[in-house]
């Protein structure tokens, strides 16, 4: 370990250390083992829907199973701690200081992951990754959903704690002769993240708690037996998880922001516009919510404010665009790994937007609502997008983590073979969900055009499946015997990144 | 900052890494085996609200009696409001009616809210708990309520003899006065003009019905999809005759199959002829039978008693002479 300190220490010194790289480690490492958890319920069920009718998967609730964990897996297994991970290598160095503000606090903070993964993994909930009501609180069976209210509940925690932790480390330990608008802008971006994860958060935290009661039978918040009412879940429920689609993607906007200029080796085009940007973009956040309730009976009024707040994202996701167009405009581009995804990221982020846009026009979304038009859209951004980002991040860190270099090759395959992959799977679903195959099902109907559509939507999973296991063997091979990478400057563009022979004091 | 030749650069070793990965591993193996291990338990109970309402669901559908009877309730407040009643204030003579019903019996209740206030029926086994609502019995809610002067009505069948109350479920305006008794008995014999059962006739016929979807499964019939020539053939027989009936399931969506007195309600089932039901319907491919003997005369439905299917085309006439 390079960003690590003084010597290789045992591994136990390592799980407990409240060293801000040691915490980052674990979270990394954590959270490509989930990544490749939840990435292989994906194969299994594009094996399932290969063909129509059931093949692999004869029961329909164990189908509901694993769509439900890979949803939850890669969500809040994969895609927060990664960029938790990130943030604790990073933001001390940044910022300049030794270490994370609250260092036991930080290693708290991980080490929630692992029981409320435990909770969420060994139940196997059959409620999707949304547990709307009534379902959830009057048919899914227990103890598995129980399980997975209660995880969720202690993943929830970790991300507050961490997120406390970020602010307070960027405002507060922020060395005082380094002005804030001129840190690095991923320092901004884990900054607003933290916010948004602050401010939106304690509402679905609390209707984790009234989930339960309500299955308990003590309340009656949701259970339209007992006078409660299923939509206002939905109203909590996105209320948290609209801002949380930002909190996923404002770390890879960040990570973005990171790579682009040092790749193009030029300086960014713009600091100031990524910054504002940033802001408006974590504020607009909480004002779209209600546009994935819009077939729930919204009047016209409701549904135009959030169909506009939604638009209102765009002039921001564009401002980075441009910035990060602008940026390589003219200069010296190496293309290694980093750069490739990144750009790859860009490309179906713009599709994935282009998309985005029609789910948020109110008659097209009537079209569009509780289709695979959803999953497309959704994984593009997620899959197509933010892990784009996160894997150029992760090539680009890898040097820095391991002291070695991953195989300039195997990254290449993998980049390719994901791209492509991508395309043909979630592009498809696009317009699998304009043919009317509604979303969460194992089974179509037996139709020419649903079959054959279906099935190239496999085979880019399938590609996507190889593209990974190509990265898993890069990621052991490379770590184990990979070539001692020059520190001073691993990736040949002429500049030091990281100030990586700093030696903190060790907690 | 301190220089390189002071501290060296940390690169990481095969050995350390096999170290790392064998504890993941080895983690992940003990998740693996205590998931597997409890396989079924982690699916096993059902919410604990569920439990509740199991209990005071009443039993399962019974055979119809074929008596129909209506009863007109109006939700009445004093003066001060203080004292509530159906009909008229409680304490008066005419105030909360005690009801007798037989179990089979269909009801109509015709509810109208007379007062001022927000008010919602439904038939309870505890006056003092709305939640604990049987037969399904209950028109709107607290939360939704009938508004001073609107009018509704609730129909259901009872199924299970017992001493039950007809309340307001708004909460409390219950232990105002607004409860009556609701008193189910057991249909005995030919109650409320119901024909004597038929002697048995000794003949006996044999039906086979298939289940039939259109390929876009919003219509649906028995032997072909409603609309088309052999789709739901009505069935004659004379009262008495022993009727054997066998079902296949060609289609793909559950089914289940019922003979009924009125085809909009499922749980009217008369004969006691049912295969199969909503909850643990007949799946694709699977078939069915049931022999039973058709002892009383009267215009009945054979049905699908999956909800909404009927409406889609799934019923046909079966007249016992």
């Amino acid at each position: 370990m390079v960003l690590e300190i003084r010597k290789p220490r045992p591994l136990w010194e390592i799980l407990f250390s409240t060293h801000h790289t040691d915490v980052a480690l674990l979270y990394t490492v954590s959270s490509l083992i989930f990544l490749f958890m939840g990435g292989t319920l994906a194969m299994v069920i594009r094996s399932e829907l290969l063909f129509p009718g059931p093949t692999i998967i004869n029961d329909p609730s164990i189908f509901n199973r694993i769509f439900t964990m890979h949803g939850t897996d890669l969500l809040f297994l994969w895609l927060l701690p990664f960029a938790a991970g990130i943030g604790n290598y990073l933001i001390p160095i940044m910022v300049k200081y030794k270490d994370m503000a609250y260092p036991k606090l930080n290693a708290v903070a991980y080490w929630m992951i692992p029981p409320g993964a435990a909770l969420v993994w060994l139940g196997w909930a059959d409620i999707g990754w949304t547990a709307y009501p009534p379902y959830s609180i009057i048919r899914a069976p227990g103890p598995a959903a129980d399980m997975w209210i209660f995880g969720l509940k202690i993943l929830g925690l970790s991300s507050i704690l961490s997120s406390i932790n970020f602010v307070v480390t960027i405002l507060k330990c922020k060395h005082p002769d380094l002005p804030i608008m001129k840190v690095p802008i991923f320092v901004w971006a884990m900054l607003i993240t933290s916010f948004m994860i602050l401010a939106a958060l304690p509402t679905f935290t609390a209707s984790l708690i009234m989930l339960y009661t309500d299955r308990l039978g003590v309340s009656g918040f949701f259970n339209p037996a007992m006078g409660g009412d299923p939509i206002a879940y939905q109203h909590l429920f996105w209320f948290t998880f609209h801002p949380e689609v930002y909190i996923f993607f404002i770390p890879a906007i960040g990570m973005a922001y990171e790579l682009i200029p040092k790749f193009s080796r030029k300086p960014l085009f713009s600091y100031s516009s990524g910054v504002i940007a940033l802001i408006l973009l974590g504020l607009i956040g909480f004002a779209s919510w209600a546009h994935h309730m819009f077939s729930t009976g919204l009047s016209f009024i409701e549904k135009t404010v959030f169909m506009v707040g939604t638009l209102a994202a765009v002039p921001m996701s564009a401002m980075h665009v441009f910035n990060w167009i602008a940026t390589p405009w003219g200069g010296r581009i190496r293309f290694a790994a980093p750069t490739k995804w990144v750009y790859g990221g860009i490309a179906l982020f713009f599709t994935a937007g282009a998309g985005g846009v029609v789910n948020t026009a109110i008659p097209l979304d009537f079209i569009t609502h509780d289709s695979y038009w959803v999953v497309g859209h959704f994984h593009l951004f997620v899959m197509g997008t933010i892990s784009f980002i996160f894997f150029g991040f992760m090539y680009y860190i890898f040097p820095f983590m391991t002291g070695r270099m991953y195989s300039e090759r195997l990254a290449s395959i993998h980049f390719w073979l994901m791209f492509i992959g991508a395309i043909l799977t979630f592009v498809t679903q696009h317009i699998l969900g304009l043919f009317g195959m509604p979303r969460r099902v194992y089974d179509y109907v037996s139709d020419p055009d649903l079959i054959i559509m279906n099935q190239i939507a496999s085979i880019g999973a399938f590609m996507m499946g190889t593209a990974m296991a190509t990265f898993l063997a890069n990621m052991i091979h490379s770590t184990m015997k990979g070539k001692p990478a020059r520190m001073e400057d691993p990736f040949e563009i002429g500049e030091q990144y990281y100030d990586y022979r700093r030696r903190e004091p060790h907690h | 900052m301190t220089t390189g030749e002071e501290s060296p650069i940390i690169r990481t070793s095969s050995r350390r890494f096999a170290k790392g990965l064998a504890v993941i591993v080895i983690i992940m193996a003990i998740g693996a085996g205590i998931n597997l291990g409890f396989a079924d338990f982690w699916h096993k109970f059902p919410p604990s609200n569920q439990l509740k309402i199991q209990e005071v669901k009443g039993g399962e559908s019974v055979v119809s009696t074929g008596v129909t009877r209506e009863f007109e309730l109006k939700f009445v407040e004093s003066a001060d409001f203080r004292t509530l009643g159906f009909n008229a204030v409680t304490g008066e003579a005419e105030a909360n009616p005690p009801i007798e019903v037989n179990v089979g019996d269909t009801i109509t209740v015709k509810v109208e809210n007379g007062g001022k206030m927000p008010h919602a029926f439904g038939v309870v086994s505890n006056p003092e708990d709305p939640n604990t609502i049987v037969f399904k019995a209950a028109f709107k809610s607290a939360s939704d309520p009938i508004k001073s002067g609107e009018k509704g009505e609730v129909t259901f069948t009872p199924t299970k003899e017992g001493e039950y109350f007809y309340i307001c479920t708004v909460p409390g305006h219950s232990l105002q006065g607004m409860q009556g008794k609701f008193i189910v008995k057991k249909a005995e014999g030919a109650a409320g003009g119901a024909v004597a059962p038929a002697k048995p006739t000794g003949m006996s016929h044999s039906f086979d019905f298939a289940f039939t979807e259109s390929a876009d499964f919003r219509t649906l019939g028995f032997n072909a999809p409603k609309g088309e020539p052999n789709s739901n053939p009505e069935i004659r027989v004379k009262a008495g005759d022993s009727v054997t009936i066998n079902v296949i399931n060609n289609g793909k969506m559950p089914h289940a199959f019922g003979i009924v007195s009125d085809p909009e309600n499922p749980n009217a089932i008369v004969f006691n002829v049912k295969i199969k039901s909503a909850d643990n319907p007949i799946l694709k491919g699977q078939t069915g039978s049931v022999t039973f003997v058709a002892d009383k005369p009267g215009h009945y439905f054979y049905i699908c008693t999956v909800p909404g299917h009927p409406l889609q085309g799934m019923q046909g006439d079966f007249i016992v002479e």
